[in-house]
């Protein structure tokens, strides 16, 4: 290895970027990505990025719960067959 | 009703029903309003009981409910409009915004000016087999493995879905905020 990063690192780096994010590598190849990471600022900055923005898209894509009256409904209709649950 | 097992109420509460909410996003986001939703989610969930006897215990509870849950929205999806529309991914341009921005926000910090409500319009806009994988991953947060086993595709295929949809989606999100004037586009490309 002489230092510089090639650019078929880069290019391997940048293919497996959210695979590496999302902790979905073998333990070899994910040591291979962070080797290459260390020695690359480009691809260093870019999984800055890619790591900010997917961090972003699962605190907002998640806010969104069922709203309380459809486990009551599911409850009530499902499992109880129309028998209401006592009141919490 | 077929009862010849005898019901587990209480298993089928604590396993099956705390994920009530991880099925409903899933729900609105695969049916994308929210009356539908509810039916969507209510017919799954009455499915889920009446197979709860073949749930196997200590496999993932969301995963086997979500499964039901996308087969079901399938069944009604043909029923109603026949196929779902699919567009060719292999038409689908996609590619880190990062280059436009890394002289000007690296961090990217635009995004956090982007509304909820704008994420979501964004991700109901992509095509329907993106959607579900990034739903899947970034919703529901599902290894790789289990969005494979619930959209019954090889993992390969979940990858290379699962990052067309991010960079699609971020594209747009990208497009969005400049429009907004929430970040200047580079003028020097």
């Amino acid at each position: 290895m002489s230092g510089e990063s090639r650019p078929s690192d880069c290019a391997a780096a940048v293919t497996q970027l959210y695979e590496y994010l999302d902790g979905e590598l073998t333990p070899t190849t994910e040591a291979a990505v962070r080797a290459h990471l260390a020695e690359c600022a480009h691809c260093f900055a870019l999984f800055d990025f890619e790591t900010a923005y997917c961090r972003f898209l699962q605190a907002r894509a998640r806010a969104q719960g069922a709203p309380p009256h459809l486990k009551q409904r599911i409850l009530d209709e499902l499992l109880f067959d129309g028998e209401p649950s006592p009141d919490p | 009703m077929a009862q010849s097992v005898p019901p587990d109420r209480e298993g089928f509460e604590r396993e099956a029903l705390v994920h009530l909410d991880a099925v409903y996003r899933m729900a609105l986001r695969l049916s994308g309003d929210a009356s539908d939703a509810e039916d969507l989610v209510q017919e799954t969930m009455l499915k889920a009981w009446h197979a709860w006897h073949r749930f196997e215990r200590g496999t993932n509870a969301r995963a086997w409910l979500l499964t039901i849950l996308r087969n079901t929205h399938i069944n009604q999806y043909r029923r109603a409009r026949r196929e779902p529309v699919t567009r060719d991914v292999a038409e689908l341009e996609a590619y880190t915004v990062f280059r436009e921005i890394q002289d000007t926000d690296p961090a990217g910090t635009f995004f956090d000016r982007i509304v909820d409500d704008e994420v979501v319009r964004a991700v109901d806009a992509l095509p329907p087999d993106f959607r579900e994988v990034l739903v899947l991953s970034d919703v529901e947060d599902l290894p790789y493995a289990d969005i494979a086993r619930v959209i019954d595709a090889p993992v390969g295929t979940v990858k290379s879905r699962l990052f067309r949809a991010r960079q699609l989606l971020q594209r747009r999100l990208y497009a969005f905020a400049v429009e907004a004037g929430y970040i200047k586009p580079r003028r020097d490309i």
